[in-house]
């Protein structure tokens, strides 16, 4: 593995956005524009997790 | 961003493999317990196989949970919820993505996706795109008609989502995707092996262009074995003057495996987003050992909208015993998808595979890249006919070329063959997946069985 990755380090930040993502979408419950853009961010970071694998 | 850096994910890909498998069994515990739990079709199959989530502590017990294959799925779509079925996992209203399999061996399935089901697509398809070197900076064409087939769709996706710029080939004919890969200098592209050898064909003979001058640096091929047959990749690498690389995925599975820029022979198995089973043809029995051919049964482990799980996906193949120097941890397949299961079949009592035909055919120099093979019945004898074309500038040596390819068919697959010679030009072509073996022998159902 490359040593500069810290899988441990980058789910820490992940779980930030997620929780971020998560918060505009109940906020956005009646704002198309801001519920649909943050599904898609929390699709992306889906994807971060499964990369980080057990770490997320 | 660091564009030397060889793997996509430098972490996941270089996992120690008793780590890996502490993840799949993780992973297949959590898509295992979703749909259980979220569609009646597979609570109802589970339960009738007495099987439940809690069962699964170890990766053999794995084995305990029912296979899935093709003709459930077919039997269960346009079935509410329309058209998908009950194996459905998520509401109607969260499927943004309708695909279709291509119906080569049937009644098509319908496949949905959530939007992160169609991130998930793409994030596989970024794995095998940058293990085969595709970079920002990279002008990547697309000679794909977009419709309802999944097949580039998400190569398309990836290459966006690596930093390539992309170029849609869509509805233009093959000339003039030709003529457009030459004016946008493209450096990569992606298609059938039967396609990219046609496109080779077209440019010069209808073009008077040399595909290798376009700068076409990179090939990416799927739906069809012949990039990891050695004599087709040897074929088209020199037609375009680039490296080709295989991949394989299905509609129904997602994009599971591909060969890396080291191009080892095969092609390496995404196990972090998949779990590879490999069952013997005649008994089912698990085959862990390196160079023993069996069918495939394989798990999407991050695929939510209609899962897929233990799905029997009837393709042959077989472990490699050495290591990629790549050192990926994941584990390769010798030769890549060796053919359909439902393609092998015994001819003259012995067993046949069209791949082995492709393989002769394209290694000898004075052949054209289209051939057709049928098999038929006279009585009780099991006939074959092999119909190749003679390359142009060759037409004077076909006795000779007939020698050499009835000797090199007895040598790799122990049969004899009738041979019948065309013109170039001569036999179908295809733009997709060719259909190039045809079992004529009707109500032989002895034929037909996989062995």
């Amino acid at each position: 593995m490359n040593q500069r990755v810290d899988p441990a380090l980058l789910a820490e930040q992940v779980k930030l956005i997620r929780a971020a993502a998560e918060k505009l979408r109940v906020m956005g419950a009646d704002f198309p524009a801001v519920d649909r853009n943050a599904l898609r961010i929390l699709a992306s970071v889906k994807m971060i997790e499964l990369n980080l694998g057990d770490a997320a | 961003m660091n564009q030397g850096q060889k793997y996509w994910n430098p972490y996941i890909e270089t996992l120690p493999r008793e780590d890996l498998h502490r993840l799949q069994l993780k992973k297949f515990k959590r898509i295992f317990q979703w749909a259980y739990t979220h569609s009646k079709f597979y609570r109802r199959l589970y339960e009738k196989a007495g099987v439940t989530p809690a069962d699964i502590t170890t990766l053999n017990d794995i084995r305990r949970v029912p296979k899935v294959d093709k003709s459930m799925m077919r039997d269960i779509q346009g079935k509410a919820p329309f058209p998908y079925g009950d194996a459905l996992c998520v509401p109607l209203e969260e499927v943004v993505e309708f695909r279709q399999t291509s119906g080569t061996t049937g009644q098509p399935v319908y496949q949905p996706d959530t939007w992160q089901d169609w991130e998930w697509w793409a994030e596989c398809w970024a794995y095998i795109l940058w293990a085969q070197g595709y970079r920002p900076g990279d002008r990547v064409f697309m000679p794909f008609g977009y419709n309802v087939f999944v097949a580039f769709w998400a190569g398309h996706y990836a290459a966006e989502k690596i930093g390539c710029e992309v170029v849609p080939g869509g509805v233009l004919d093959t000339q003039a995707r030709i003529l457009k890969i030459k004016e946008v200098r493209a450096t990569a592209m992606m298609g059938t092996p039967t396609y990219i050898s046609g496109m080779a064909e077209t440019a010069k003979s209808r073009l008077d262009i040399d595909p290798a001058t376009l700068g076409i640096s990179k090939i990416t091929c799927a739906g069809e074995p012949g990039a990891s047959i050695a004599s087709t990749k040897r074929r088209m690498e020199a037609a375009w003057n680039a490296k080709v690389f295989d991949h394989a995925g299905a509609t129904e599975i997602g994009a599971w495996s591909y060969e890396c820029a080291e191009q080892p022979g095969g092609v390496h198995v995404n196990e972090a987003f998949f779990l590879v089973e490999i069952e013997d043809l005649d008994t089912g029995e698990p085959i862990e050992e390196p160079g023993r051919k069996g069918r495939m049964v394989i798990t999407a482990f991050d695929r939510m909208a209609q899962p897929c799980i233990r799905f029997d996906a009837k393709d042959v193949i077989m472990w490699d015993h050495t290591p990629c120097p790549c050192d990926r941890s994941f584990r390769l397949l010798k030769g890549g998808v060796l053919g359909r299961a439902d393609d092998i079949t015994k001819v003259k009592g012995v067993l046949l595979s069209p791949a082995a035909i492709e393989e002769v055919v394209r290694s000898i120099d004075g052949l054209g890249d289209e051939y057709e093979v049928i098999v038929d019945r006279l009585g009780d004898i099991d006939r074959i006919k092999l119909k190749v074309e003679i390359a142009p500038g060759y037409e004077d040596m076909a006795k000779r070329l007939e020698t050499v390819l009835k000797d090199q068919l007895r040598l790799k697959t122990n049969l004899g063959y009738r041979i019948e010679f065309y013109d170039h030009g001569k036999l179908p072509r295809y733009e997709v997946k060719a259909k190039r073996f045809k079992d004529l022998r009707k109500g032989s159902l002895h034929s037909r069985r996989v062995i």
